[in-house]
């Protein structure tokens, strides 16, 4: 399931990807995760009433 | 605190905040790929060509070696491999000095001249005339080729420079190559600038080059 | 459009109408040399050693690339005192910078027409032609363009600081300035072509498939609100929501043109992933003016600018497919390694451009021509409907006929003969490669006929209408509507 590394340099994008999609699942995670901490926090503003704009 | 009925879905400041979110993090990602990946692609130097090190862009005096493009299993598609000494021009001990000016000439001219919009150079530009990627490797440009015999010379930079200068003269299709003034220097430059880019390794682009003959009445 | 009859009242308004002005005449340039570069593919003697296919074709990609950005600058200057509710600041800077725009743009394609190349020097690069696909402009010209850009967005900034900053404004400035920024990573000088390349795409796809795509979103949805009144707060949230997928996808989805350029293997993952989520924000957008069409149309509003509004609808369709799926087809790396570099490209390029870039800016051009004679209801006239009808025929037409050709060249200069010199005339003169430039040829000619009829329309719609609208309403004196908007 690890691929061996192949590249022409080893770099840190390179071992992350040698997994099955490691490199995307990083790079995706890191965009997308904090949006729920985004989301939860507007949702706690809006219960206390705060107005959206 | 009472629970109130909310949406953050319809909230326009959610999306504001979010849209803030992805848009710095997928710029400060991409600035660290490019960190990441601008080293990678610089040009090796000599001393490291000298012994022998894994390399993306060789550097200048790549030009006087052998280049050829071979399959290599572990990295799953062709690579260009760097050979023993090879005469261009009839010489094969270009210094740095002389060789980095050869091919800083040589890019220059390419800019100058816009030959990138008719031809691919690592497969962007126009699709008028062949992509150049490879061409220095091109079986039409070695001694089994039409034009060493047309120009009358017996290399392939010599026949590629000589062609470069009087391209209609040359025709092998109706759809030819202009002049465009390219003096002799500039052709010299020129050729060394598409060997260099010949020994750049691109993944495996294009693949199977010069592996194939021509297929089944493909005309 | 020409005509000097205005009812404009701001000054920023008027500017953008000369940008307007200068922007159909490129359009024109844009197609012609389009037409003398497929004629070309045909006739290779055609012009030879006269008007060469790489100067048509350097002709062709500039005059687009550079009647979009006037139609861009232009519809700014057009939306900014309607937004902000205040004259430009710093319009007397505004005009004078058209002018040096203008100017230097005419001497640029004075040099390529005229003296086409120059020797290999730095000397070339500066004062000739800096010879990388769409960013040709001499260095001299690049940073006049900067020094113009820089001038217009001072102006937008200034505006919006001191009149009110809506939402898309807000989205507009952030989006403009990163657009300008991007300009300067194409405009250094290097012997390693990896490296150049590397640094060229930062320019061309971040313009293109980012900050290109956000201003059509922001320009979209000012469009729905005036032409169908469409609710503000619920067009500024798509908007967002588009510009974070947008910038979410088209960003990174930049991987996908590190593939073959010498950069590392990992971008093959990254640019094959990001970039197959590029066409989900154009399908949001298409959703999006749908939706509100429906929406509105259910409380009886009239589109107040029928045109403009249809080429709203072209624009969401031709973004969606051109840009989204045409690129997707070839946007993997399996399948790219086959079709980079051939025919599949321009096919995706002539829909993705016209499709996401022309036909918004063309609806803005009614829109500013329904401001221009106010004119209460902007209805299709004959040579508006040929107009619209014949371009995206033909537009449609030559992506099919490219798409065919890129087909084959894959299949037969890449897998049939490993892509060297043999195998690329092998293709070229492939009998279906010449019936497929033929079909791209008989298109490019419907749209130019489709441009005519669309320019006609531009420079006559606006008195015609404007004089019905004035019969209209001396006839039912006592209508109210008619008289309001008239007096």
């Amino acid at each position: 399931m690890i691929d061996p590394f192949t590249d022409v340099f080893p770099s840190f994008f390179g071992m992350l990807n040698r997994g099955p999609m490691t490199l995307t699942i990083f790079l995706h995670s890191l965009i997308v995760l904090p949006m729920f901490f985004i989301y939860f926090s507007e949702k706690k503003k809006l219960q206390r009433g705060e107005p959206d704009d | 605190m009472e629970e109130r009925p909310t949406s953050v879905w319809g909230s326009t400041r959610f999306w504001r905040k979010s849209a803030g979110w992805v848009t710095g993090v997928s710029a400060l990602l991409l600035i660290w790929l490019s960190a990441d990946t601008v080293p990678q692609i610089s040009m090796r130097s000599a001393e490291d060509l000298d012994a022998g090190k894994p390399m993306r862009v060789p550097p200048p005096t790549v030009i006087n070696h052998k280049i050829t493009y071979e399959f290599d299993a572990r990295r799953g598609h062709e690579i260009p491999i760097i050979g023993e000494k090879e005469a261009f021009f009839g010489r094969n001990d270009y210094s740095e000095e002389e060789a980095n000016a050869l091919l800083t000439h040589g890019k220059l001219t390419v800019q100058a001249k816009n030959c990138m919009s008719c031809h691919t150079l690592l497969g962007n530009g126009g699709y008028y005339a062949p992509d150049l990627t490879k061409a220095w490797l091109d079986p039409a440009w070695s001694d089994q080729g039409p034009y060493m015999a047309m120009t009358g010379t017996t290399s392939r930079e010599e026949a590629m420079a000589k062609f470069l200068m009087k391209p209609s003269t040359y025709p092998t299709h109706a759809r030819r190559m202009p002049e465009l003034g390219i003096t002799e220097d500039e052709a010299k430059a020129v050729v060394a600038f598409l060997k260099h880019m010949a020994s750049i390794d691109t993944n495996g682009f294009p693949r199977n080059f010069a592996k194939i003959n021509g297929g089944v009445n493909a005309k | 459009m020409l005509s000097k009859y205005s009812e404009v009242k701001w000054e920023s308004q008027k500017l953008a109408i000369n940008y307007f002005r200068v922007a159909i005449i490129l359009f024109l340039a844009n197609l012609l040399f389009g037409l003398l570069a497929a004629i070309q593919y045909l006739y290779p003697n055609f012009l030879f050693e006269i008007i060469d296919f790489s100067i048509n074709r350097t002709l062709h990609i500039n005059a687009l690339v550079v009647w979009l950005l006037y139609a861009m600058i232009g519809a700014v200057y057009w939306m900014l005192p309607e937004e902000t509710g205040i004259e430009t600041v710093g319009i007397g800077l505004g005009k004078l910078l058209f002018y040096i725009l203008t100017a230097a743009i005419a001497v640029v394609v004075l040099v390529f027409l005229l003296i086409q190349v120059g020797a290999g020097d730095i000397k070339s690069i500066w004062l000739i032609n800096e010879g990388r696909e769409y960013l040709e402009a001499p260095r001299w010209a690049d940073i006049g363009i900067v020094v113009v850009v820089l001038g217009f967005l001072a102006n937008v900034f200034l505006t919006a600081f001191k009149g009110r900053r809506t939402g898309i404004l807000t989205v507009l400035m952030f989006d403009l300035l990163a657009l300008a920024g991007l300009y300067l990573a194409g405009m250094f000088f290097t012997k390693n072509i990896s490296m150049d390349q590397f640094w060229w795409w930062w320019v061309i796809h971040l313009w293109v498939e980012a900050t290109w795509e956000v201003y059509v979103a922001a320009v979209v949805g000012w469009g729905l609100i005036k032409t169908l009144g469409a609710n503000r707060k619920i067009v500024e949230m798509w908007i967002w929501i588009e510009l974070a997928m947008l910038f979410g996808s088209g960003i990174l989805g930049l991987g996908h043109h590190y593939f073959w350029i010498g950069t590392p293997e990992y971008w093959w993952e990254i640019g094959a992933l990001f970039s197959a989520l590029e066409p989900v924000p154009l399908i949001g957008m298409f959703v999006h003016v749908i939706y509100d069409w429906g929406k509105q149309a259910g409380k009886q509003h009239e589109i107040n600018n029928k045109p403009a509004f249809a080429w709203f609808v072209v624009n969401t369709f031709g973004n969606f497919l051109g840009a989204g799926v045409w690129g997707f087809m070839h946007t993997l790396p399996q399948i790219n390694i086959y079709t980079h570099g051939t025919q599949w490209t321009p096919a995706h390029g002539h829909l993705a451009f016209y499709g996401a870039y022309a036909a918004i800016l063309i609806g803005m051009m009614y829109i500013v021509v329904q401001g221009k004679y106010g004119i209460r209801q902007m209805r299709f006239t004959a040579a508006g409907k040929w107009g619209i009808s014949l371009l995206t025929i033909g537009l449609i037409g030559m992506t099919m006929a490219l798409t065919i050709a890129g087909y084959q060249q894959s299949m037969i200069e890449r897998a049939e003969f490993g892509s060297t010199w043999a195998g690329y005339f092998a293709a070229q003169n492939s009998h279906w490669m010449l019936q497929a430039m033929g079909w791209r040829l008989a298109m490019g000619v419907v749209t130019m006929l489709g441009f005519v009829f669309l320019f006609k329309d531009l420079l006559t719609i606006g008195p015609k209408l404007k004089a019905e609208e004035a019969a209209g309403s001396t006839a039912n004196a006592n209508a109210p509507a008619g008289a309001a908007a008239t007096a």
